[in-house]
């Protein structure tokens, strides 16, 4: 697989000029509408995409090496900055990776309180992503904007639990900072009722609309031996047939103690990768109701003690985009030698960029199949 | 007094009245400053938001009024590599189009801004076909890769929506007998045109979405793709200037579909100056019927441009024409 980087990236006068045979290069970004904070290169024939490249690195602000400055509790601030939507998913990995380290087991309270924030912020993430992912086929931005309301109560509760919207360092190797607050409970749970309401609602308006289902339905497919070949990670591995979740296969917090299914679709084309992210939703819903009615008493904290107990640990986590690795490599200092991520967005971005070699894309559908596979630059970046 | 007001000006002023005050310029812009506002604050409300509320007390009402000063003071820019002649020809010209349009249409009887006897509804329709011209040459002026694609999904567009939408209005025009758009209105005192022509209203309806370029047919302009379509290259005034065209050309399609098929000036006696009276029951079907844009605009996603002319070829062309096939038998039956 000779994947030839820069192909379009030499001459930056370029724009203006054609390639010849009447092919353009459209520079969708970093500043345009659907970019984010980077760059896709699109080769177009009028509306028929021959090819499409990822430019990234416009946010890049180098959290690896920050954190062989900090030690492992000071590490958690920066790298949260890489998703700001999923902050507690992308942290759940790393302090795994610490914990397996020291040779920590956090008390099982803290491991439930950790479920039900994983589960909150990924329902967020997703809220989010999917707004963007209806805009991206041309919707008005009517549904994002639901979804943004309907994130608000969310936010809301993260706020209580944790005194912060969206970064919020909660999570330290060895458990959580405090426990939750009094009648926090009773909120959550009333909280999901009326997600679940909206969601039905989403149903309606949304999800089963004809002219979305138009859009998205049999765009950028994604067949299941090349998803596993070119290393999809997340909704977009699960859309394509591919049952696999890091929270069942390598259960960690409390997962191994609670009843969920893993969502998958068969038909691997934007619709099924939205479709899987909704469904998503609901089954979060379910595991944080059961997380709640299952919490044990007791800490939620545990000390670290003053020595790593190995050299290496290697820890993932399951976060709103897909499957995050962290590998952390120590000397025997309070502070890691190396610490390597590899993050779900990067992996994604691969896949966009080898999507319109096995089909025909038209430029009108490269939006929705970009916003389908809810792609992060910040979290590509690092 | 009110009387006296009108009779004062209908007889002495009237020619010059209609162009400037009613159904003229100052209708035109006023019209479209509240159909802006009220596109803003009612898709705001869809959307569980406020929409502007900070300039003018009530309801923001002043907002469109800031946003039009802004956008006057803003600079100017112009492309370097544009064809500036045409870059500026075509913003420019692009709101005379539709307002042209709009002065065959009867707001009252006998009372257009331009009373031509005749045929007006083929001279409504070939007016409005140059529309398109504008944004192709507004587009291709711009010399932008972005404007350019837009310019070409306007051609598209432009064949998959004009011509079920042209063969809609021949339906009317052959059950009416007639060309004039004053005579078809004066024959839908006691019936409208919607329930003879019940299926080319659903082709006229359809077609609509694709000629006024809104969504889901906002295809040319389709923001997530092409950034602002053939206007990317636009600012300031200018931006104003092609925004006003758009929205005269919303109100110039929505007039011909209540003149067509919703009885135009027709509606119980409210005032007792007939003018008065059909002035006053027209802007209340064109509200209605904006308000029904507006909720199909935030309804559905974007088309394709090939779905779109798959919609136009395969579905609204064979509808048009089944649709002028019964009128004519319907018609030769005497019905």
């Amino acid at each position: 697989m000779s994947h030839d980087m820069h192909r379009y990236l030499t001459d930056p006068f370029q724009e203006i000029t054609e390639l010849g045979d009447g092919l353009f290069r459209l520079n969708i970004g970093p500043q345009h509408p659907i970019s984010g904070q980077g760059r896709f290169l699109v080769i177009t024939d009028g509306e028929i995409v021959y090819d499409i490249e990822v430019d990234i690195g416009y946010s890049h602000r180098g959290i690896e090496k920050i954190l062989e400055y900090k030690n492992y509790v000071q590490a958690v601030v920066p790298l949260e900055r890489m998703v700001m939507l999923d902050t507690s998913n992308i942290l759940m990995g790393f302090v795994r990776a610490v914990e397996d380290l020291y040779g920590v087991e956090p008390p099982p309270r803290a491991k439930y309180i950790r479920t039900i924030i994983n589960e909150l912020n990924r329902i967020s993430s997703h809220l989010y992503a999917l707004g963007l992912f209806a805009e991206s086929a041309g919707w008005n931005p009517a549904i994002f904007i639901w979804t943004t309301a309907d994130r608000e109560p969310i936010l809301d509760l993260l706020e209580m639990i944790t005194g912060a919207r969206w970064s919020h360092s909660f999570f330290i190797p060895g458990g959580v900072r405090a426990d939750l607050p009094r009648g926090i409970k009773e909120r959550i749970l009333n909280t999901m009722d009326y997600l679940e309401k909206r969601f039905e609602v989403y149903e309606d308006a949304w999800i089963y609309n004809e002219t979305f289902r138009l859009r998205t339905e049999g765009v950028g497919v994604l067949p299941r031996d090349k998803a596993i070949e070119w290393g999809a990670a997340g909704p977009s591995l699960r859309a394509s047939g591919v049952a696999y979740d890091t929270r069942k296969n390598e259960p960690y917090s409390a997962y191994p103690e609670l009843d969920f299914k893993i969502v998958t679709h068969t038909a691997g084309d934007s619709y099924a990768r939205g479709w899987v992210r909704f469904e998503e939703m609901k089954v979060s819903v379910d595991i944080i109701r059961q997380a709640i009615e299952n919490m044990p008493e007791g800490p939620v904290k545990k000390t670290l003690p003053p020595r790593p107990v190995k050299q290496e640990a290697l820890a993932r986590a399951e976060t709103g985009r897909g499957e995050i690795n962290f590998y952390i490599y120590t000397e025997g200092r309070d502070k890691p030698y190396r610490v390597k991520i590899s993050p779900a967005s990067f992996r994604n971005f691969f896949v966009i960029e080898q999507l319109p070699k096995i089909q025909e894309i038209k430029l009108a559908d490269v939006p929705p199949m970009i916003y389908s596979f809810d792609p992060w630059f910040l979290d590509a970046d690092r | 007094m009110l009387d006296w007001i009108l009779e004062f000006v209908k007889t002495n002023f009237q020619p010059l009245f209609r162009i400037i005050i009613f159904p003229g310029l100052t209708f035109l812009f006023v019209f479209t400053i509240f159909a802006v506002w009220f596109q803003r604050k009612y898709l705001a409300r869809l959307m569980m938001r406020m929409g502007p509320v900070h300039a003018g007390k009530v309801l923001g009402w002043l907002q469109l009024v800031a946003d039009a000063l802004k956008l006057i003071a803003k600079e100017i820019i112009l492309p370097k590599y544009a064809y500036k002649k045409l870059f500026l020809f075509s913003a420019i010209t692009l709101p005379v189009i539709p307002a042209a349009a709009i002065a065959l249409i009867p707001f009252g009887p006998n009372f257009a801004i331009f009373n031509l006897p005749g045929y007006t509804a083929p001279l409504f329709l070939g007016i409005m076909s140059l529309y398109p011209i504008f944004i192709i040459l507004m587009g291709w002026s711009s010399n932008n890769k972005f404007t350019l694609i837009g310019a070409f999904r306007t051609i598209y567009l432009d064949v998959a929506g004009e011509i079920p939408i042209f063969l809609a209005v021949l339906g009317v025009m052959l059950w009416a007998g007639t060309y004039d758009l004053q005579t078809i209105v004066e024959m839908q005192k006691n019936m409208w045109f919607v329930i003879p022509q019940f299926l080319g209203f659903i082709v006229f309806f359809i077609s609509y979405f694709a000629m006024i370029e809104k969504a889901p047919m906002d295809i040319p302009e389709a923001e997530t793709e092409l950034v602002f379509g053939y206007r990317t290259e636009y600012t300031g005034a200018l931006f104003l200037d092609t925004m006003m065209g758009d929205y005269v050309n919303v109100l110039a399609w929505s007039l011909l579909m209540i003149t067509l098929y919703f009885g135009g000036y027709h509606g119980p006696q409210v005032f007792p100056d007939p003018i008065l009276n059909g002035a006053f029951w027209i802007l209340i079907k064109l509200i209605i019927i904006l308000t029904i844009t507006f909720t199909v605009i935030i309804s559905y996603a974007r088309l394709r441009i090939d779905q779109a002319i798959r919609l136009g070829w395969y579905y609204l062309i064979p509808l048009a024409l089944a649709n002028i096939v019964l009128t004519v038998i319907l018609k030769s039956l005497g019905v």
